[in-house]
């Protein structure tokens, strides 16, 4: 039962996000509240989103299916400035979500990496192994850095959509 | 739910550590809290300067990776000044045979680490001092930083240095450093450390970051070189000591955010130096961190994987002489493959292009000598020497 309501809930966020994001999602109404306020809401587009959820330390994630792309953030690779080298997991590794999973270098320091979902790494991205600026110069589309195959999937509850992530990087706490 | 529980118990974990630190130190430091940074006001921040007592690189290391791992510095600002035997540095991402001259550093007894941060690659030894600036994530300001070096130079000495673009610290205008910087960026800690040449043994770190070609192929970071410069050179009064006790003095007079000299007023609120002895009892879990920055699999495995190619010449038995192209793949410093590329003139039927030298080597370690013993296994007489690159005399590669 329980399985079955938190995978209504999981539809539901994709659902608002991709269909009524806009109009719905106010600043100051926190991303729960939203989502029971939104219950009953048709799900049948759950599985065509493509949404891109957020972290608080600026790593992407996107869900296709049971797999999630996962990247950094327009806003953290202009803070970081120029990536000038890409450690990323290796595939098979388990990770867990917020786990240090790998080390982007821009000029003199090395950021941790966190994984936004918990899950084992299918792939990861070799162009940008050999061409970290691709982090830089795409950072959600050819800047992906690797992709997991996710064990708890309602994790993405945790996780901020794109508009909640606008305001979010409006406050002074990140 | 299993994330609760895993938060819950490196709570706990930080309460144990950081309680064993309040017995010995006295420091007042609260265990680990996931709201840091911003949050806090600038005056409610206090600073203390740490002086490690140990010269051991591992030691000096690990203390700081411990700091970085297990303290809060939410409400309290940390400089941790430390100094080493000599010592070459590597950044996380680089490859020490790339970077430094191995046989000159077996040959004097200089250690080979690889640290946490990024940046390039570093000589050290007793002339030099080592400063980390801990905060957390949200307060990490390299500039201000390399502001209070600047002002305690200033100060003390009346030495104007500035601070140049690629923000290392400069004098003599832009051309010659007296330190290099690096840092390391996760949550919720963040570091920012550089090194401050003093009295340094330039020939030595000269012959130790002498940069020759060895045919290595890798997309690890690069250092980039600069001149640098003691600074008993421009002052011959400036000695290790006195610089410490003069920028840790400076650290605790400027208030912790904005740059502002708070002078003896403030410096009377903070928490003053203090010597740390970095061992077990003080810091459990230490020594663990220590043999992991002391380990081949840290200071070799972890180089970016690279290959190696070189020319060997291969004498038949009718005395001609044959060119051949030697490649090595190297993934986590171990040789995973050996490719020999063959002259067009042996391009017989049984022989590929790029036959693949099966030998006891593939597998193992990757050393300086790798090369010579596929050479000797394959029965080539001679590894051509490749021509050596400019003197580089001294220059340092920066952080």
């Amino acid at each position: 039962m329980a399985q079955y309501v938190t995978q209504i809930l999981r539809c539901t966020v994709k659902t608002i996000a991709s269909t009524h994001g806009k109009q719905m999602f106010n600043s100051g109404v926190s991303l729960r509240s939203k989502i029971f306020l939104s219950r009953g809401i048709s799900t049948t587009r759950c599985m065509s989103s493509t949404e891109r959820w957020y972290t608080d330390k600026h790593e992407w994630v996107e869900i296709n299916g049971k797999v999630g792309t996962i990247g950094i953030s327009h806003y953290a690779q202009d803070a970081l400035g120029d990536v000038v080298y890409a450690q990323l997991p290796d595939v098979g590794t388990s990770i867990s979500q917020e786990d240090e999973c790998g080390a982007l270098e821009s000029v003199k320091a090395a950021s941790e990496l966190y994984s936004p979902v918990s899950g084992k790494v299918v792939e990861k991205n070799e162009a940008v192994e050999s061409s970290p600026g691709l982090i830089n110069s795409s950072c959600y589309e050819k800047g992906w850095l690797f992709k997991v195959e996710l064990t708890n999937p309602d994790e993405i509850k945790k996780l901020m959509d794109e508009k909640t992530y606008d305001q979010f990087l409006k406050t002074d706490s990140h | 739910m299993s994330f609760v529980i895993k938060n819950g118990a490196a709570a706990a974990r930080s309460v144990r550590l950081v309680g064993n630190l309040i017995n010995v130190c006295g420091s007042s430091v609260r265990c680990a809290s996931t709201q840091s940074g911003n949050d806090i006001s600038e005056d409610a921040i206090r600073k203390s300067v740490y002086i490690s007592q140990s010269t051991d690189i591992f030691t000096n290391l690990a203390l700081e990776d411990w700091f970085y791992r297990n303290y809060d510095f939410a409400d309290n600002h940390i400089l941790l000044l430390w100094r080493n035997e000599p010592c070459v540095v590597v950044g996380r991402h680089q490859n020490p045979w790339l970077e430094s001259n191995m046989a000159a550093i077996d040959e004097n007894g200089i250690s080979l680490a690889r640290r946490n941060s990024g940046g390039g690659t570093v000589y050290h030894d007793m002339g030099n001092l080592n400063l980390s600036f801990f905060t957390p994530r949200q307060r990490y300001n390299r500039r201000y930083n390399l502001d209070v070096i600047c002002r305690a130079l200033y100060r003390q000495w009346g030495i104007k240095a500035n601070v140049n673009k690629r923000e290392d610290v400069v004098v003599d205008g832009e051309f010659k450093q007296v330190s290099g910087s690096a840092a390391k960026l996760g949550r919720p800690n963040a570091y920012h450390h550089c090194t401050l040449l003093v009295n340094v043994n330039k020939p030595n770190l000269s012959l130790a970051l002498e940069k020759k070609e060895k045919g290595i192929t890798t997309n690890a970071t690069e250092s980039v070189r600069s001149f640098v410069k003691n600074l008993t050179d421009i002052n011959m009064h400036i000695h290790p000591d006195n610089l410490l006790s003069a920028i840790g003095w400076e650290y605790l007079r400027t208030r912790a955010v904005t740059l502002e000299d708070g002078g003896q007023d403030l410096v009377q609120q903070q928490k003053g130096f203090q010597m740390i002895n970095p061992t077990e009892d003080w810091f459990p879990g230490i020594t663990m961190l220590r043999d992991e920055f002391a380990s081949w699999e840290w200071t070799f495995g972890k180089t970016p994987k690279f290959s190696v190619t070189q020319q060997l010449e291969l004498s038949t038995i009718h005395g001609e002489v044959h060119e051949l192209t030697l490649t090595l793949d190297i993934e986590n410093g171990i040789v995973e493959e050996i490719k020999m590329s063959l002259p067009t003139s042996l391009k017989v039927a049984n022989f590929r292009e790029d036959a693949s030298v099966v030998t006891s080597l593939k597998g193992s370690r990757y050393s300086e000598d790798t090369v010579n013993r596929v050479a000797k296994a394959i029965g080539c007489k001679k590894v051509r020497q490749l021509p050596q690159s400019m003197n580089m005399s001294n220059m340092a590669a920066s952080q």
